[in-house]
């Protein structure tokens, strides 16, 4: 996102009649809303470092990068099924794909790790042609189970095979180096995966205002209608699911590199279903259909991770407390975080005397909860 | 399992130039014959209407042209070129346009940015150079937002630009629709009742404004309207389909006399109103 204009931008647009300027008014480079998105998510990302420096810990800048990286896998949701409207029960297959193609190609042939995430995109994309090729035939509930079934498959095909796996234990890299620059180090790597996460939402969000992203809504929203506008169908489903499944690959290289050596038993049935639907149901929450949704809902499940991990007691709860914030979501909010934080900001710049309470205390009531949770779950130790 | 009818397939005097050809198209579901051999001539710059009782098979006769159903026989032309073997999209690159019966549009789309997916055809950015906001993508999308901005007055639809469809009445949102399809800049345009659900008032002033079209894009538009007025003001030529075939073919005041017509459609009253006349 650019922050400045350039003076010959200023110039142009200040010479530029009524009309044109109208249609200039486009590629504004501070609106309010971008402002606000890049606000909300700079803040969240760097709250994990406060709570560091506060602490003086470096547990949470882990956190972070856990942040990022499901922010990261989050962004195929977003395109698959937010853009493109395919319901797609298996984004963490993908993952899987991008994580031993990566761990592959540094481990065994010793590829550096900044080629081998290109190249984990890439090997995404024999799997989503075969899944567009069903996407073709099927809709809705039939492509999501096709897509379950699919994820079994590649679970007692795929990540089964040793020469890919790397056995059991899944292959080892170390985090990656850039010349003299080394991401080993908790802040580094953090700092990293933050960038690429948010380089990567940008990139997304971009892809929505583009004649292959509104293609991909129409096709969502009104498929006949869509081919009576000429446009293909079938290619517009097979791009998404290729942008889909590049990102997983992307943040798959990431998530081997955040865990150092995953096990394949987590790409296959049934464990990899529990994180697909994991991975669906927390874009919801973000808003899946924007790709800062995407940032938003990879926050707040490692957060409700982390709440419930620390509460031993209540930790049982964790997926009837998913499931009840899903469905609150669903019916007053249904387009997640997303819609909440436009809401509000609209409400505080229309009436900011009611506003601005009325957001705090929607942030207090937040913390509550939380505080609530941690008070009740924690395990009290005797002194 | 085709039946021919070579009296209706024998080439009319007119298929040469003709801007849309239909030629012995046939449809059959299942056991029902929705089409039967309809050969029917649309010439550039015409308007003309289609008329039939329900389930004459007038919109399986737009599907059929249109490419969402595939005939079991028959030949469709546009501008002399076959296209009966091309997906819907690709009939829309050729110059086909056209509407639904039932309108939905893009319902998690603005009026703005209906219109801008209306403009693909015209487009060709990359997704990865939107991603890199590549300069090829602005330029695009400047393209793009002129002419949205463009038709945007044409159609009146201003008003509603950062609205969503469902906020819309139902006549805005035919002209919504008509202005997307506009968008392709076809040749030949179909229409699938575009005065259903409209007030009067906006239906008086659809007739005027598909001549205006007519004129101002030089593109021929086939019409299937309920509403009388409007199908006979504005159609200079029209067809008169019943149990999928071709029962009458002329001008407004030739068909809406015809007997047969009269009989399987406009019903008693118009034909008490032509005895006495």
């Amino acid at each position: 996102m650019r922050s400045t204009i350039t003076a010959e931008e200023a110039i142009a647009e200040a010479e530029a009649p009524p009309a044109a300027r109208r249609l200039s008014v486009r590629f504004p480079s501070l609106t309010r809303g971008r402002v606000i998105t890049g606000g909300v998510l700079l803040g969240l990302g760097l709250i994990p470092v406060g709570v560091d420096a506060a602490r003086n810990t470096t547990f949470w800048e882990y956190i972070g990068a856990y942040i990022a990286v499901w922010a990261m896998l989050e962004l195929s949701v977003v395109v698959v099924t937010g853009y493109g409207g395919l319901i797609s029960l298996m984004p963490f297959s993908f993952v899987g794909i991008g994580c031993f193609a990566t761990g592959l190609a540094v481990s065994v042939w010793g590829w550096p790790f900044w080629l081998a995430v290109p190249f984990a995109a890439l090997a995404t994309v024999p799997i989503s042609v075969a899944v567009g090729a069903a996407s073709v035939r099927l809709k809705g509930l039939y492509l999501a189970i096709a897509t379950l079934t699919f994820a079994s498959a590649l679970g007692e095909t795929l990540f089964k095979w040793e020469a890919f796996t790397g056995g059991q234990a899944g292959h080892t890299i170390d985090r990656p180096k850039l010349g003299p620059v080394d991401f080993s180090g908790g802040f580094a790597f953090y700092a990293l995966t933050m960038a690429v996460a948010l380089v990567l939402v940008w990139m997304v969000h971009g892809l929505k205002s583009s004649r292959a992203g509104r293609a991909m809504l129409a096709v969502r929203d009104n498929e006949r209608e869509a081919q009576a506008l000429g446009i293909n169908s079938t290619k517009t489903k097979l791009t998404a699911l290729v942008i889909g499944g590049a990102l997983a690959g992307v943040g798959g290289a990431f998530y081997l590199a955040l865990l150092g050596s995953p096990a394949p038993a987590g790409f296959q049935s049934p464990y990899v279903d529990v994180s697909s639907v994991l991975l669906v149901v927390w874009a919801v929450i973000g808003g899946i259909e924007a790709a800062s949704g995407a940032f938003l809902g990879a926050f707040a499940l490692i957060v409700q991770q982390q709440v419930f991990q620390g509460a031993e007691k209540l930790f049982v709860f964790i997926g009837v407390y998913a499931a009840l914030v899903l469905v609150v979501f669903l019916i007053f909010r249904p387009g997640g975080f997303v819609q909440v934080v436009k809401i509000q900001s609209e409400r505080i710049r229309v009436n900011p005397a009611r506003g601005i309470p009325e957001t705090a205390g929607l942030v207090l009531f937040n913390v509550i909860v939380i505080w609530l949770i941690i008070h009740f779950g924690t395990v009290a130790t005797k002194t | 399992m085709t039946t021919t009818h070579p009296e209706t397939i024998a080439r009319d005097p007119h298929a040469a130039g003709a801007a849309l050809s239909i030629e012995g198209v046939t449809v059959r579901f299942g056991g029902i014959t929705a089409l039967d051999g309809v050969t029917m001539q649309i010439q550039p710059g015409e308007i003309v209407g289609l008329l039939g009782p329900n389930g004459a098979g007038k919109t399986t006769l737009f599907n059929a042209v249109s490419g969402f159903i595939k005939p079991d026989a028959g030949t469709v032309r546009l501008d002399g070129a076959e296209i009966q073997s091309m997906f819907p999209y690709e009939r829309v690159t050729a110059g086909l346009g056209r509407t639904f019966q039932h309108v939905k549009l893009f319902r998690g789309l603005t009026v703005y940015e209906n219109l801008l997916a209306a403009q693909h055809r015209h487009l060709s950015a990359s997704p990865f150079a939107a991603m890199l906001r590549l300069p090829s993508w602005r330029r695009d999308e400047d393209e793009a937002r002129e002419l949205v901005e463009r038709m945007l007055d044409t159609v009146n639809l201003r008003p509603w630009s950062q609205r969503y469809p469902w906020e819309l009445s139902y006549g805005t949102l035919r002209f919504l629709e008509l202005a997307s399809v506009l968008s392709l800049r076809p040749s030949v345009l179909l229409l699938d009742e575009p005065a259903t659900g409209i007030q009067q008032k906006e239906v008086e002033q659809l007739g005027p404004m598909l001549r205006r079209i007519r004129d101002d894009t030089g593109c021929a538009i086939f019409l299937i309207e309920h509403d009388m007025g409007l199908l006979m003001g504005t159609s200079e030529r029209i067809y008169a389909l019943d149990f999928g075939r071709v029962i009458a073919e002329g001008s407004p005041k030739e068909v809406s006399a015809d007997p047969q017509v009269l009989e399987s459609y406009l019903g008693r009253t118009r034909r008490a109103e032509a005895a006495g006349a």
